[in-house]
């Protein structure tokens, strides 16, 4: 599975460049986040009404300028921030710090789950296909193109068309074990874009899985197995599929990333199934971008930190163990 | 394998493809809860009306005479009426079309401008000052979401500083240059060239990025190889090397990727029209979505769906043009 050299070679190359380490660093304080946000919250992150008199607070060492109209004349005055909302508060009122901290669990959640459903699919759907070879690798691989013919992102929605917008709320053990009073006693999973994100990246964990399968097949010590009269199925799990796993995992970290971008691009497009997530609050706060330029620039920074933590990592990953894979990328 | 042969088996392959894609469609459309009647008409209207409708659209026949019925008006290009705006599809996107081409062209044009010279600084000067900016430009470029980039452009040079419009494409570039080719009055041009910057800047940088990094690793690889030494060796100037062998092999590998990410590009593209009101297919796609107005969500996907195979088999063809062993694979 994973040898020794492997081992040593990720050693060496972690320990050589800034990099990987910076990437580390910041996706470890972003799991933190999420794991912990019942209890770093300041607010209550669905709670309306944080208002200054009616207006959005900006975020701490900033204000900016809103009117009354007093007698049919404009009174200009100035909003201060307030030391309550870290970052402000949204058109609505909503702790944007808390937002935050509740965005990274559905962005997480959902990469994690996305990418571990489409490996779940993908890898055994090109083990066999490139395992087997011939026509049942050329009917495969046509099914495969099909997939291929849809941008993931066209797919996705097409999809969520179908299924509708469903949401799976898992309870939050942190607030039902009483460790954070106030904060909402369920995260919500929105269901269908974690289904639908592994709907539609399945296929390129099938791409690289058939090359690994097709190049392990011929080895020697496959022959040998065969020959000793292992069946088909036991060389595929004892052998192909435990050879191929280095680029598998490389391509999940990436996938991750990538998945963590559709997501948000989803729910930037109205589709998101839970009001907590990151593309939500952007498209939430384009409204308001001549008075609240926080609102939407927040949340932002929350998925571009995120996605260069894991990439950086990806980037390590593939410079140690060098598998020759391609794979969609997440700019959509 | 002759290069007209390879082409027509892409062909047949792209035909099969096509065909799934369409299969796909129709079998999402068969499984969708809910009446599609109800999305045509108010749910209250009485029950005769509805099964003329039904009658009508063949919603009363047997699965397999739909999917028949289906091909068969997709064959001669009729993509049925639209639920809610009760046009012909085809119309509907056809219409769309230009936009959308023109903002994916226009964002190709800006990843190639920046992409290529940037690849070239950052692989020749190597851990450089440029080298660094390049590359950390790149990593920076694919990680953020082009909607957002797109918000933030909005943000600071539409209404920070107002130098750009926040969105909407008030003139066509075809009806633009055509005032221009009749009129000689470039203003119409103009205003397309305002509109358009910040959307194509927005959906380019994923690519600028991308490309870069692969013009970068690209000229890298190039460089190790042999034939490199021997040019230099045989005193060919260096800049002509760069240029004329180095790039030009770094190409190949740009071209097959590009190919694939052709659908970031769609996808992008999407997001791109609704953060500019851009009004292209995407857009209209997402409302159809919002709509559950099949036939309009099928027609838009088959055409991309089309398109993406059509342009792949070309990208393919390219490819086999630039580098003929794949002929023999």
């Amino acid at each position: 599975m994973i040898s020794d050299r492997i081992k040593s070679n990720l050693r060496q190359e972690f320990r050589r460049n800034l990099l990987p380490k910076l990437g580390l660093a910041i996706l470890v304080v972003v799991v933190l986040m999420a794991l912990f946000a019942p209890v770093l919250a300041t607010h209550n992150p669905n709670t309306t009404g944080h208002f200054d008199d009616g207006n959005s607070y900006p975020p701490i060492g900033t204000s900016y300028d809103s009117y009354e109209v007093v007698d049919g004349e404009r009174e200009p005055y100035s909003v201060e921030y307030s030391t309550d909302h870290y970052l402000g508060t949204n058109n609505v009122g909503q702790d944007v710090f808390s937002r935050l901290l509740y965005g990274a669990r559905t962005s997480l959640l959902v990469g994690i789950l996305g990418t571990g459903l489409a490996v779940v699919m993908g890898v055994p759907f090109g083990l066999v296909s490139g395992y087997y070879g011939g026509r049942v690798d050329d009917a495969m691989m046509r099914v495969a193109d099909v997939m291929l013919a849809f941008p993931s992102l066209v797919l996705a929605l097409a999809l969520i068309g179908v299924f509708g917008s469903m949401s799976i709320p898992v309870p939050d053990p942190i607030v039902t074990a009483g460790f954070a009073e106030g904060m909402p006693s369920a995260t919500i999973l929105p269901g269908t874009i974690t289904v639908v994100v592994g709907l539609v990246t399945w296929v390129w964990f099938a791409r690289v899985a058939r090359g690994e399968a097709m190049a392990i097949r011929n080895e020697e010590y496959v022959k040998a197995a065969r020959s000793l009269g292992a069946s088909n199925a036991t060389i595929l799990l004892k052998h192909v599929l435990p050879n191929s796993l280095t680029p598998v995992i490389v391509l999940a970290t990436i996938q991750v990333a990538a998945i963590i971008l559709l997501e948000s691009s989803l729910s930037y497009l109205g589709f998101s199934g839970t009001t907590l997530s990151w593309g939500y609050e952007i498209q939430q706060g384009q409204d308001y971008l001549r008075t609240a330029w926080w609102v939407s620039t927040v949340p932002g920074i929350g998925i571009v930190l995120s996605v260069i933590s894991i990439n950086l990592l990806g980037d390590w990953l593939r410079d140690s163990l060098d598998p020759n894979i391609e794979g969609e990328g997440g700019g959509a | 394998m002759a290069f007209g042969k390879f082409l027509l088996k892409r062909t047949l392959q792209g035909i099969l493809v096509v065909w799934g894609v369409v299969t796909v469609l129709f079998g999402l459309r068969a499984v969708t809860p809910g009446d599609p009647v109800n999305l045509i008409v108010d749910p209250a209207v009485d029950q005769a009306t509805r099964e003329r409708i039904r009658q009508e659209l063949g919603l009363d026949q047997p699965i397999y005479v739909q999917y028949a019925d289906y091909l068969q008006d997709l064959l001669v290009g009729d993509l049925g009426y639209s639920y809610q705006a009760s046009r012909p599809v085809s119309t509907m996107v056809i219409e769309r079309v230009p936009a959308t081409l023109e903002l994916a062209i226009a964002a190709t044009i800006v990843a190639l401008v920046i992409a290529i010279p940037l690849g070239v600084i950052s692989g020749t000067r190597r851990n450089e000052p440029a080298d660094y900016g390049a590359t950390s430009f790149s990593l920076l470029g694919i990680s953020t979401p082009n909607f957002w980039l797109g918000i933030m452009l909005i943000l600071l040079l539409a209404v920070q500083l107002d130098v750009f419009p926040t969105g909407r494409r008030p003139v066509a570039f075809h009806d633009a240059l055509w005032t221009f080719l009749t009129t000689f009055y470039v203003g119409d041009l103009l205003t397309w060239l305002h509109h358009i910057i910040l959307p194509a800047v927005t959906l380019g940088t994923y690519f600028t990025a991308l490309i870069t990094r692969l013009t970068r690793s690209g000229m890298l690889d190039e460089y190790g190889k042999p034939y490199v030494t021997a040019t230099e060796a045989k005193g060919i100037p260096e800049t002509l090397v760069r240029y004329k062998h180095v790039l030009r092999n770094t190409m190949i590998p740009i071209i097959t990727v590009l190919g694939l990410q052709l659908g970031t590009l769609i996808g992008g593209a999407v997001v791109t029209e609704t953060v500019f009101s851009w009004p292209g297919l995407g857009l209209r796609l997402i409302s159809a979505i919002h709509n559950l107005d099949w036939p309009l969500i099928q027609g838009i996907i088959i055409f991309i769906g089309v398109s993406y195979v059509i342009i792949n088999i070309g990208v393919d063809a390219i490819y086999a043009k630039l580098n003929p062993r794949v002929l023999d694979e």
